[in-house]
């Protein structure tokens, strides 16, 4: 479409038309002027621009009631004509401003007129471009005091659109069209360039209007639910540019004293009014009961685009008028509090942004005024806090605590004044410990039992999982929430706290609290964590960074108070199991042992307290304690965290109680301690618990002397003992030689009541020497496999010719035979030749070794005298009158014998004087005693050997016959259930072990026969399964000690071949086993056979 | 900081060589003495336990009075001829020194704080070391040729760099002349003899055990010493005006043999290393028996008491025979 840029060519097609609409009126003939004007170029219409708003203005004028499609349309062009030229004279901006306002006037009422939608839409938008086209000295005009009608008119005008009108488009058109009208337009092109002079004289002229705008605007705001979020961003936008515009400190802090003569005459003078102190109080009081029925209902309106919009508002009237609209601050900062955990990411975000940027500003910390009435607020809310906390839901706590959060804050390094006070701290500390309660009523957290002693182990190899003090540890249940949510809403404000506060203060006001009663201990110690972790700076949100915060120094003093406290004996051993440890221990020993014997491996039980309602007090009272006990171990935890490094030094007093912890039989305790272990390696810089515990072994081996010494205290000294000795190495030895002394000592004192635990520590640092100390063992083990070896040689040779002579029969084997016995022969008359005799002596290098040590008291290594030591309170203890105590002993006296092997000087007689009371639990005691006794001789036979082979035959081997042959028609008789006997499990055992036993102990002849009678019932089909094999296994064994009798022996049971004789000359062989049919035998026979020639 | 420092030897005429002395020590300027009560008994219990000297510990030096960032230390000699320097604040060992030769280690003591060393062995020889900025290695060393058991003694007092050292010996070489100090020397024939070191005579003379002494240690606030022998008895004797040895006391023993005698540098403890494998604990004042620190498994050998630091802190130190040191924090209450 052609453009018509030229004025003249504008004017010649615009004329017509002009001329036309100034004659007849209608909607069309606007309607065309409107067509046309669109093919006129801007700078032409600007020129003609009065020329073309005549006819309208004059259709709009003209008396008599007109269409309302008419106006609507002349509005429409108007508005076209205005939005795309400025208005350059005062006048006409005054008379279109008056003319489009009266067009929604009804002429005789205050109620706008009954005009349809589309139109009063037409004049607000028409309003809209005619603020917008008016240049900025030429607006101003608008807003002199005579026009203060006019605006008025206008504004009550929009207000009552904005307020009443169904339509959303005329309600945000208004509002808009409202905010120009203010001109607080925010838009992009409007020209708002204004001096200070003027901006005063505008917000003394707009002051007048500010009631009706401020209530007309609350109106809308907190009106219907349903009326859509636009409308209310929209309307606070306008609020707050408005109060924040006539109520701005800058503005009011120039207001003279006294008011200005009025310029203008009385009438409009008398609407003025003069922005005084007094005016600002009264309005700031007004304005006050507004701001709070809006922050209270926009803070929960659903939808976040109302919310952030009201974190504007407090925003901008912060910034401007924190004085003007003191009373509105607590209102205001509260919208921000509790806004700042808001659900909404954009929302949280914003209002993080803004509390730090009134941070930065530092605005609160340096308002006196501000801190007194956030402290207030903290007051009352802390008041309101317990009350709050037993009637609200998860949710109104969360949101109540949220509060209190963001006050601590926006509080800051201020927080001290609040706490100050006693009476505020006192109210905030009851607060917080009532909320914190726990709920102790679960039974299963003392019933859950820790069993098996390496659950530190596990954990020790690698510290791959994340921290306790980070991850969710075992979680707490609260009588007051259930919402885990609020838990971590707790603690960081007790870090904030801690952050900001003075620490010195709280700790000893929480210290005091948990000292005042058991009812607060648990609270008080949660809060006492969170508060250093605080003061340490972990993972707090912070706004302030607060220079008042305790240096490490006074860290350091104040977490060594504290843990004095934790771990001294009237807060650290309590009772949390409500057996007599006696009780408990027998039962669990039970179970343990008869589990080792089977499988060795420990596993998890559940051992059912009596029914949990007749005990339930107690119940309670031990799970407090037990969770007493495990938030002090976070405790521990989060200081370690809190000094870093710096905890090294603390360990010397730590330590020590947090590996008793880990020993607990409590499972929770236990997995707690060790994930504070954990937190203390990674704050101490170690690469694992083990490293740990490694590298302060000194600091416990202290510990545990002076608790060894003390015996009445040290119930847990033995399982601290355990644990250091599982996890060190050899580097520990010199450190707790005079340790072990010292529980040797204490053995021999209080054998009665504490040899059990003392036995199991004995255990445990043997069990640790033969680990530490293998070498000798390898060298002993090498050299007697070597000999074991070779005698086996000679053993296979013989064995061979057994064979050849049974079954191959050649003749050069049987000359070579009889040449071997006549020189055996010739050697036993003692006819030898030199050269035989050399090669005779097969074993020089054994004679040597033993040669080269020497037999002289040379002073032992620590190793071997300790182990030495135990070996002798072994003897005595041999015979303790307590099974459990014997089994013990029994153990401990198998690793000594390992320890010891290298020894032989020691090793012997020590033995020596073990074997009567060991003959006597092997033939004469219970039989879980014989079943250990028997694995204790095999190791014996294993480490002494030939010392042994006389005492076994003559004191052992007959009784173990004996039993053998009077138990085997029991068992060749018993059903399936005979194999989870007793009974069963120790022929078993001595089955498995006789056969080993007679090879390692080289038994002769005679000895020989007497075991193979023994088992050879054994290997009877009627056996069960296990026996057989067990018997199969000790002739096995015999096989490989003396093949021939062996062989001879079976084939006298059952002879599967007829022997032909190779020359009629010799006898023919006849054994008993031949030619016999099959028996039960047979089968395990034959089997044995196939093994023999193979 | 390196200072190269010799030692002024003093050597003592034996003038009436009646026997090899036992123990020496030097007598500061008299102050006065201030009484205060003592406390009631504490629970016996070491405080810790310093372990891994790897021998019997032959002596002990506290050195606590020093700037305030570095940590207390204390300095024990062990008969495997190692010196080791413990940390208080983490309780194990700092430095170790060797210059001794394997050879038993039976005196040690700081000069000028921390950082110079005095140490004596059964080598023969008397080391000093500097231990500024971590070294360990010493820096002048002297040959003594007593082969007995008596520990030196050094008097501090006067200019710095300059002390007065007392080493026995067995002949009479010229001393260099100093202000007139006194000695107090225990001898095997079980008599304390004072000497002025600058006259190089004998003042007094007290034959006050049958057995010889062991130690010595005086309290120069009351004028009063004590001196322990191999017998079952503790003697105390008293300075008079006229600079004769009077004995004031006597205090029988459970068992026989001191090792060690040390008065509390505040004057209100005595404490004892026994071979009954006890550290006793007197009242100065009275003679007091106060406590039985039943800690070790084998004769004390020594006992030591920390320098006065801040009130309520001071330690007291025993080495034994069973390779430990025993830390006691006792009667500090004011």
């Amino acid at each position: 479409m052609a453009v018509f840029d030229s004025p003249q060519e504008a004017f010649g097609i615009l004329r017509p038309v002009c001329i036309q609409l100034t004659k007849t009126q209608t909607v069309e003939n606007v309607e065309r002027l409107q067509s046309k004007l669109h093919v006129v170029s801007d700078s032409a219409l600007q020129d003609l621009q009065e020329y073309v708003l005549f006819p309208l203005r004059f259709a709009l004028k003209t008396p008599g009631t007109k269409r309302e499609s008419l106006v609507q349309s002349i509005v429409e062009c108007i508005t076209f004509v205005l939005s795309t030229t400025c208005i350059k004279k005062q006048d006409l901006l005054q008379e279109l401003f008056s003319e489009l306002c009266l067009c929604l006037s009804s002429p005789n009422s205050q109620q706008s007129a009954p005009v349809s939608e589309e139109l009063k839409l037409a004049v607000v938008q028409g309003l809209h471009t005619l603020m917008h086209s008016a240049y900025g000295d030429i607006i101003l005009s608008l807003y002199q005091p005579c026009t203060l009608p006019h605006l008025g008119f206008a504004i009550s005008l929009l207000l009552t659109l904005a307020e009443q009108e169904k339509s959303k488009q005329i309600k945000t058109s208004a509002l808009k069209c409202l905010q120009v009208l203010l001109l607080q337009c925010d838009c992009q092109d409007h020209p708002k360039l204004l001096d200070d002079i003027e901006t005063k004289q505008l917000g003394d002229l707009l002051a007048s209007f500010l009631p009706g705008i401020s209530t007309a605007l609350t109106r809308i705001i907190t009106g219907d639910f349903k009326q859509g979020h636009v409308i209310i961003i929209s309307a606070l936008k306008v609020f707050y540019k408005t109060v924040g515009f006539i109520m701005a400190d800058e503005q009011l802090a120039r207001i003279p004293k006294d008011k200005e003569k009025p310029s203008v005459e009385h009438r409009i003078a008398e609407l003025m009014v003069h922005r005084d102190a007094n005016w600002v109080k009264n309005t700031g009081d007004k304005l006050a009961a507004l701001i709070e029925k809006i922050v209270e209902f926009v803070s929960v309106h659903p939808h976040w685009k109302a919310r952030m919009e009201l974190i504007e508002l407090v925003q901008d009237l912060l910034m401007k008028c924190r004085q003007s609209l003191l009373k509105s601050v607590g209102h205001l900062l509260k919208v921000l509090v509790g806004l700042v955990n808001d659900e909404n990411p954009d929302v949280q975000c914003r209002c993080n942004n803004v509390l730090k940027n009134f941070a930065d500003q530092r605005i609160v910390v340096e308002s006196r005024a501000l801190t007194d009435i956030l402290s207030e607020n903290l007051h009352s809310l802390a008041t309101a806090l317990p009350r709050l906390m037993s009637s609200q839901d998860d949710q109104g706590k969360y949101s109540t605590l949220l509060l209190l959060l963001g006050y601590l804050k926006l509080l800051g390094p201020k927080v001290n004044f609040v706490l100050h006070s006693v009476a505020h701290l006192h109210r905030l500390s009851k607060a917080l410990i009532q909320v914190l309660e726990l709920d102790v009523t679960d039974v299963k957290i003392v019933e859950e039992r820790r069993w098996g002693p390496d659950g530190l182990a596990e954990s020790s190899s690698s510290l791959s999982e994340p921290p306790l003090f980070k991850s969710k540890s075992q979680r707490k249940y609260f009588r007051f929430f259930t919402d885990e949510r609020i838990f971590l809403l707790l603690r960081e404000i007790c870090r904030m706290l801690g952050y900001y506060g003075d620490l010195y203060l709280l700790v000893d006001h929480f210290t005091e609290l948990y000292n005042e009663s058991v009812i607060y201990r648990k609270q008080a110690a949660m809060i006492l964590n969170e508060l250093i972790a605080g003061a340490a700076g972990i993972e707090v949100e912070v706004l302030h960074e607060t220079n008042s915060r305790a240096s490490a120094e006074e860290l350091k003093e104040i977490i060594t108070s504290i843990l004095e406290e934790y771990i001294s004996q009237k807060n650290w051993y309590l009772v949390t199991s409500n057996e007599a440890e006696g009780n408990r221990e027998e039962l669990t020993m039970k179970h343990s042992d008869l589990q080792t014997i089977t499988s060795g491996v420990h596993t998890c039980h559940l051992v059912p307290l009596p029914s949990s309602s007749e005990l339930s007090p107690i119940v309670c009272s031990m799970n407090s304690n037990i969770w007493q006990i495990c938030i002090q171990l976070e405790g521990i935890g989060c200081f370690a965290h809190a000094l870093g490094i710096e905890f090294r030094l603390l360990l010397m007093s730590a330590l020590y109680p947090v590996l008793e912890k880990a020993g607990d039989k409590t499972l929770l305790i236990s997995q707690v301690a060790t994930g504070t272990m954990v937190d203390i390696c990674h704050a101490c810089a170690y690469d694992s618990p083990r490293d740990l515990i490694n590298h302060n072994a000194d600091y416990l081996v202290n510990e545990i002397s002076l608790n060894l010494h003390q015996m009445s205290l040290s119930s847990h000294t033995p399982i601290v003992l355990e644990i250091m000795f599982q996890n060190s190495d050899a580097g520990l030895l010199p450190l707790v030689e005079d340790v072990i002394q010292d529980v040797l000592f204490s053995l021999d004192q209080f054998h009665d009541e504490r040899a059990a635990s003392f036995l199991s520590v004995l255990r445990t640092v043997l069990a640790a020497l033969a680990r530490w100390f293998p070498e000798a063992k390898d060298d002993k083990q090498l050299q007697e496999q070597n000999f074991r070896k070779e005698k086996y040689d000679l053993h296979q040779g013989s064995a061979t010719l057994g064979k050849g002579f049974a079954f191959t029969t050649p003749a050069e084997e049987i000359e070579q035979f009889l040449l071997d016995y006549l020189r055996n022969k010739d050697v036993a008359d003692g006819n030898v030749s030199d050269a035989d005799n050399e090669e005779e002596q097969p074993l020089p290098p054994e004679t040597e070794m033993n040669d080269v040590c020497p037999d002289v008291e040379a002073s032992l290594p620590v190793q071997t005298q300790i182990a030495k030591d135990v070996m002798e309170r072994c003897i005595h203890l041999l015979s303790d009158k307590d099974l459990k105590t014997r089994l013990k002993v029994l153990d401990v006296l198998e690793l000594c014998v390992t320890v010891l092997q290298s020894h032989e000087n020691q090793l012997l007689p020590m033995v020596h004087r073990a074997w009567l009371p060991l003959v006597h639990r092997l033939t004469n005691d219970d039989p879980l005693a014989v079943l250990r006794a028997f694995k204790v001789l095999c190791t014996l036979g294993n480490k002494c050997g030939d010392f042994l082979r006389n005492r076994f035959c003559k004191d052992i081997l007959p009784k173990l016959a004996v039993s053998l042959a009077t138990q085997a028609p029991v068992s060749a008789r018993a059903g399936p259930v005979y194999s989870h006997t007793l009974a069963f499990k120790l022929q078993l055992a001595v089955l498995q072990g006789l056969g080993s036993l007679c090879k390692k102990l080289d038994l002769g002849g005679g000895d020989l026969n007497k075991v193979a009678d023994a088992c050879l019932i054994y290997l009877s089909a009627k056996q069960p399964m296990k026996l057989q094999e067990a018997a199969r296994s000790v002739f096995l064994h015999l096989m490989k000690v003396d093949p021939d009798t062996t062989w001879f022996i079976l084939n006298e049971l059952h002879c599967p071949l007829l022997y032909e004789p190779p020359h009629p000359s010799l006898h023919p062989v006849s054994l008993s086993g031949m030619a016999k049919p099959r028996t039960e035998y047979t089968d395990n026979v034959l089997l044995l056979l196939a093994e023999l020639q193979g | 900081m390196c200072r190269r420092l010799s030692l002024d030897v003093e050597k003592f005429q034996e003038c009436t060589r009646l026997a090899v002395c036992q123990s020496l020590l030097f007598l500061p300027g008299r102050c006065s003495w201030i009484s205060l009560p003592v406390m009631a008994l504490a629970p016996p219990s070491p405080q810790f336990v310093l372990r891994g000297s790897q021998s019997a510990v032959n002596t002990l030096h506290f050195s606590c009075r020093s700037k305030a960032h570095s940590p207390p230390l204390l300095f024990s000699g062990s008969l495997g001829g190692l010196i080791h320097v413990w940390n208080l604040e983490t309780r194990r060992v700092d430095t170790t020194l060797d210059g001794h030769a394997g050879q038993s280690v039976y005196w040690v003591k700081t000069l000028e704080g921390q950082h110079l060393l005095l140490s004596q062995g059964r080598d023969l020889k008397l080391c000093l070391w500097d231990l500024a900025e971590g070294r360990n290695a010493p820096v002048d060393s002297l040959s003594l040729d007593s082969v007995g058991f008596c520990k030196g003694s050094v008097l501090t007092e006067g200019t710095q760099g300059c002390w007065l050292l007392a080493v026995p010996g067995k002949d009479m070489d010229e001393p260099a002349s100093s202000s007139g100090p006194l000695l107090l020397a225990g001898y095997e024939d079980g008599s304390v003899i004072l000497w002025d070191v600058s006259e190089r005579s004998v003042l007094s003379r007290l034959a006050c055990h049958e057995e010889p002494v062991m130690s010595l240690d005086f309290d120069s606030g009351r004028a009063r010493g004590v001196s322990g022998s191999s017998e079952k008895v503790l003697c105390v004797w008293s300075l008079d005006e006229q600079q004769n040895l009077k004995v004031c006391r006597t205090q029988e023993l459970t068992n026989p043999g001191i090792a060690d005698v040390a008065i509390r540098p505040d004057g209100k403890i005595l404490a004892t290393a026994g071979w009954d494998h006890r550290i006793r604990l007197f009242g100065w004042k009275q003679l007091k028996p106060l406590a039985v620190l039943d800690y070790h498994s084998a004769a004390v050998h020594c006992v030591a008491f920390s320098d006065p630091g801040r009130p309520g802190e001071q330690l007291l130190a025993g080495g034994s025979k069973d390779q430990r040191i025993s830390v006691w924090s006792v009667y500090n209450q004011t």
